[in-house]
């Protein structure tokens, strides 16, 4: 009985640490690159990381299907090293990141580019090394978007449901996250087990937001941001 | 010694200077949007030019020939923005020592309140920056900028945001830091009085170009067209042509005044008769006149306003109502005689006083 809503906390955590792990590097390395890129396809490329977000999820499910199954360009590769990702537990870490991603990068890139320009050029007079203004400027005056955008990606990768059921399925005890447990319990009438893993999924992302709203109390105390100055 | 001649294209505008600072304060004077601070972006390498070369104490930094172009990072080059560009999120005494490599901890802390004594803000090594004034702020920038011992200093309009006494204060102590380190300054402002007090030459740039780079006196006396006339305060610019030259002096009409203009001592070297120049004179140089003679014109007082260091008269100085010349004089040094709004008098122009220059 405990198993059957254990296992979709497990496989849902162990997704969404993967996926706000893997999401928190592309979307900061995503964003800083956009926020100072300027070239002629910046519309385009900009359009491109936040499509997953106005697309419904069946559709970038649909997509993902097509370019991991065994004819996509992605399937044929993975298939080259003799595996397939399509119904596995990684299917559901690749859906959940191409979902929570647009939520990471639009945020963070908004917390890039309200960084003064000139507060890196200083750095770079300073002789700081790119990489250290990076780590010593830039991130720590980004900081607080980027925390603000790694709980909303925690948040969206735990409630992804439409492209991890098109691209992982719904198998017990490997690809059946929370949400996807959740819809076939209720299809199988156990709603008392839906209404367990309805309540673990309140209490975890409720506790996320507090977290956040906590921590942006203390953050205004200790950080201000400086206005964007030209 | 700082060399530096660039081209850039930015847009539709062209920015293409060449001049050199010599273990000195060179203050670059000119309207905004003339490429001041492009310049300097250019220097530090935070902007790289199209074409031309940097060289600072005989090390290239740029060269578009040679293929050199070293990033700031590399040029050892302070700059000081005209924001501040303070580290919001690390204290003074970290803002300082982030340029600083190469120390043990406590060679850089003591170096650090070294600086900050220097700056007379030793007390405020442990606050941030928006816990201190934007006078303190603008020295620990300026600390900041001199810490990691650089080549030259760049200052882009760094005190424009601070009020009179304090940037002031800091203009005095600038001059002794620069006597102090004898590095070449490079000092970017739009303001005049700033530039003529921290410099002996004066650089004034003119929609991206270098209009003159000279002594700051003879910019003063001599401008060389109309942009560093306007600039440099000689507000008052007539229209004319060259009558004739003699030696060092000049007759130039002015067509709607009812008598050419005598102009003594002047550098007539480039003038040739009938050619088009403007004639110009400092509000401060006019003054009033009792008698009709040479230089003297007939006016038309329009409005008198009383400033603080000055009182200033508006004079139509034409007979030819469509073309009039509004003339500006400070009447502070005219007391003994004195003007009413509405009545008619005489206005000299002192020979020595009168510039010319190419139209």
């Amino acid at each position: 009985m405990a198993e059957s809503y254990l296992s979709p906390l497990l496989i849902s955590l162990k997704t969404v640490l993967a996926t706000t792990f893997i999401t928190f590097f592309l979307g900061i390395a995503a964003a800083r690159w956009m926020a100072r890129y300027s070239g002629k396809f910046r519309n385009l490329i900009d359009g491109l990381f936040i499509l997953p977000i106005v697309l419904p999820p069946t559709v970038v499910g649909f997509g993902l299907l097509v370019l991991f199954g065994k004819n996509g360009p992605l399937g044929a590769l993975l298939n080259i090293f003799n595996t397939s990702i399509v119904f596995s537990w990684p299917a559901t870490v690749v859906a959940a990141v191409i979902m929570s991603f647009p939520l990471m990068y639009m945020t963070s890139r908004g917390g890039f580019e309200q960084v003064d320009v000139n507060i890196e050029n200083a750095a770079r007079t300073l002789g700081a090394s790119e990489w250290k203004i990076f780590w010593t400027v830039t991130m720590p005056l980004a900081w607080p978007a980027i925390v603000s955008a790694t709980i909303l990606a925690f948040a969206r990768s735990l409630g992804e449901f439409g492209a991890t059921l098109m691209l992982a399925g719904n198998i017990p005890g490997k690809t059946a996250t929370i949400p996807v447990a959740i819809y076939f319990n209720i299809q199988a009438g156990h709603m008392d087990q839906a209404m367990i893993l309805v309540a673990i999924v309140l209490v975890i992302s409720f506790s996320s937001l507090m977290a956040l709203a906590y921590w942006k109390g203390k953050a205004r105390r200790t950080i201000t941001i400086p206005p964007e100055t030209l | 010694m700082l060399e530096v001649n660039i081209k850039k294209k930015i847009g539709s505008f062209i920015l293409d200077v060449n001049f050199d600072v010599d273990k000195e304060i060179l203050s670059i004077l000119g309207p905004s949007g003339s490429g001041k601070t492009v310049t300097l972006f250019c220097i530090a390498g935070l902007i790289r030019p199209d074409s031309g070369s940097i060289r600072l104490n005989g090390r290239l930094l740029y060269d578009s020939e040679k293929r050199i172009c070293l990033s700031a990072q590399q040029r050892n080059i302070g700059f000081v923005f005209q924001n501040y560009a303070l580290f919001p999120h690390l204290t003074v005494n970290e803002n300082i020592a982030y340029g600083i490599r190469n120390q043990s901890r406590e060679a850089i802390s003591g170096y650090v309140q070294e600086l900050l004594d220097l700056m007379h803000i030793p007390d405020l090594g442990k606050r941030y920056p928006r816990e201190i004034s934007s006078g303190q702020q603008q020295r620990v920038a300026l600390a900041r900028a001199i810490a990691p011992a650089p080549d030259a200093l760049l200052l882009d309009e760094p005190f424009s945001a601070l009020d009179t006494p304090q940037r002031e204060r800091l203009e005095y102590e600038l001059i002794g830091i620069q006597q102090l380190y004898k590095k070449d300054f490079l000092f970017v402002t739009h303001d005049l009085a700033q530039g003529y007090k921290l410099s002996t030459r004066l650089a004034v740039f003119d929609a991206g170009h270098l209009a003159q780079c000279d002594y700051k006196n003879n910019v003063v006396t001599r401008p060389a067209n109309q942009t560093v006339a306007k600039l440099t305060g000689i507000k008052n610019l007539m229209e004319g042509y060259v009558l004739s030259i003699d030696g060092e002096n000049v007759k130039v009409a002015v067509p709607e005044l009812e008598r050419p203009l005598q102009i003594d001592n002047h550098n007539c070297n480039h003038l040739v008769v009938n050619q088009p120049v403007f004639v110009g004179i400092r509000p401060e140089y006019v003054e009033l006149a009792v008698e009709d003679g040479e230089n003297t014109i007939c006016c038309q007082t329009c409005q008198l306003v009383d400033g603080v260091t000055s009182i200033h008269g508006r004079f139509n100085a034409s007979s030819d109502t469509d073309k009039k010349y509004n003339l500006e004089v400070d009447l502070r040094r005219c007391s003994k005689i004195t003007a009413a709004e509405g009545c008619s008098c005489l206005l000299y122009f002192p020979p020595e006083r009168l510039v010319v220059f190419d139209r």
